[in-house]
């Protein structure tokens, strides 16, 4: 008489069966790199992680997803190729962690859908872009380009002089210690400058509040605009420019000592033109309904 | 009164006789005076900034519609048809307008509609909290644009109001072009 397998066993067996057939698969490989080649990254979900060290070599550690066809790691001169490859009708189990360390002066060209992007350490020239993942990267000195749609964006440079270049639709843009140019864009994201040096800055944003708490260089330009977001202005150190400020439907607070005036009796706008030192640079606010601050150190 | 004074007052009266009964000017003067009654009244212009204001206006429309038409219609060569059979989100068309007097012309409103109609097959692709992401900021900027307009229709000329209408039409169509962009860097790739 054949005797039959207990329930419990049976479900013991299935729980390892499925775990087996579900488990994500460790990655670790390694290939050698240029020192200053560009390196692409393509992830769905997930994370990205991408450390900058002294060594030519690319090395990818982390764990694929069950659902995900491969991993393509290609060479091709000094360009590196990672992309996950996930079934065109997938299913929830493509969510892929990357840990890839790059020499330190790679240029970086990285694309997600939900996947987080973090960088660290890495000089060259990044291009990072994600729709709702959250982005975080430090820069030095090389151009910068980040995009999202519903994913957070912080950047973190170390006062070099460069251009950058942040975009988002619902997420809020925080630039930090950053120099040179920036252009920063949210609709309904906070927009977030501060402790910078810049030649020329500008923010725009449709709902989302604009902060600038930076230095203005001399011959300087600052562009902001806003539809409904209130605008924060604080100078680090002097500054040197013409002021040109207007509202259609907000108030207008100003440290510097002129005061706004109504444009016209019959409509509520305001505007504020002045000079500060000697008025080589050039400012320019403009709102439709948000307040603005103005004010400096 | 004696015969001397009667014929020197004839002579008078024959010299006044002869004398011309219209004086014709130099030259004709009739054509500046017709153009002057034809041509319509112009009021003063007492205030120069509303001069200022148009020309401002004129060349923010000109220049402006053509650089955001521009912008949607180059980058968007490449993208992908789009999807037929999909479900379709269909968004409410905007106007198009430019404040109460001006329009905003057929080449943006071809590039709006075409963005427009790729992002609602580019929607599909996305998850349910990035598509509500996307429609609620497009449904923003829209209500944006109805404001300022309502505004404008107030105050035609201010230029503020159509510096910021002209921007955001420009941040409509890059938030349509940056889903689409997306959605074509990340997830339709031919070998993912």
């Amino acid at each position: 008489m054949m005797k039959t397998l207990s329930p419990k066993l049976l479900l013991v067996l299935s729980g390892l069966l499925s775990a087996a057939a579900f488990a994500a698969e460790d990655i670790n490989e390694t290939m050698d790199a240029a020192a200053d080649g560009t390196v692409s990254i393509s992830n769905v979900a997930g994370e990205v992680e991408v450390q900058g060290w002294s060594r030519k070599q690319v090395e990818i550690t982390g764990e694929l997803g069950s659902d995900v066809d491969e991993l393509i790691f290609e060479r091709d001169g000094n360009e590196i190729l990672i992309k996950v490859k996930v079934p065109r009708h997938h299913g929830r189990r493509i969510a892929s962690g990357l840990i890839v360390k790059v020499p330190e002066a790679s240029s970086l060209e990285i694309n997600t859908v939900s996947a987080d992007i973090e960088v660290d350490n890495v000089t060259g020239e990044q291009d990072l872009e994600s729709v709702s993942g959250d982005i975080e990267t430090d820069a030095h000195a090389k151009d910068i380009d980040v995009s999202s749609v519903s994913g957070d964006v912080v950047i973190v440079g170390d006062r070099k002089p460069m251009r950058s270049r942040l975009n988002s639709v619902s997420g809020d843009i925080e630039a930090e210690s950053l120099a040179g140019e920036i252009e920063a864009e949210s609709v309904s994201g906070d927009v977030e400058i501060v402790d910078g040096s810049f030649t020329r800055a500008a923010a725009h944003s449709v709902n989302g509040e604009i902060v600038f708490h930076a230095e203005l260089l001399d011959n300087g330009r600052l562009d902001v605009e806003t539809i409904n977001g209130e605008v924060d202005i604080k100078f680090a150190g002097d500054i040197s420019a013409r002021f040109d400020i207007e509202t259609f439907n907000g108030e207008i607070r100003n440290c510097f000592g002129p005061e706004s005036e109504r444009t016209s009796r019959y409509a509520p706008g305001r505007e504020l033109m002045f000079s500060e030192g000697d008025g080589s640079g050039r400012v320019t606010i403009q709102t439709l309904n948000g307040d603005i601050r103005l004010c400096n150190d | 009164m004696n015969d001397t004074d009667d014929s020197n007052f004839d002579d008078l009266m024959t010299a006044a006789a002869d004398l011309a009964t219209e004086v014709k000017p130099g030259r004709d003067l009739w054509p500046g005076i017709e153009q002057a009654i034809i041509k319509p009244v112009r009021p003063a212009r007492t205030m120069w900034n509303t001069v200022w204001a148009q020309a401002a206006a004129v060349l923010i429309l000109v220049g402006g519609s053509s650089g955001i038409t521009y912008l949607a219609v180059t980058d968007g060569a490449d993208v992908t048809t789009p999807v037929a059979g999909g479900p379709t989100l269909v968004f409410e068309s905007a106007s198009g307008s430019f404040g109460s007097q001006y329009n905003l012309g057929p080449d943006y409103l071809d590039a709006q509609r075409d963005l427009a109609g790729r992002l609602d097959d580019e929607l599909d692709h996305l998850t349910p909290d990035v598509r509500e992401a996307v429609v609620t900021n497009i449904a923003a900027i829209r209500t944006a644009i109805a404001e300022i307009n309502l505004a404008l229709a107030e105050d035609p000329d201010n230029v503020l109001l159509q510096e910021l209408l002209l921007s955001t039409y420009r941040e409509e169509l890059t938030l349509m072009k940056q889903v689409n962009g997306f959605n074509l860097s990340a997830m339709r790739r031919d070998d993912i």
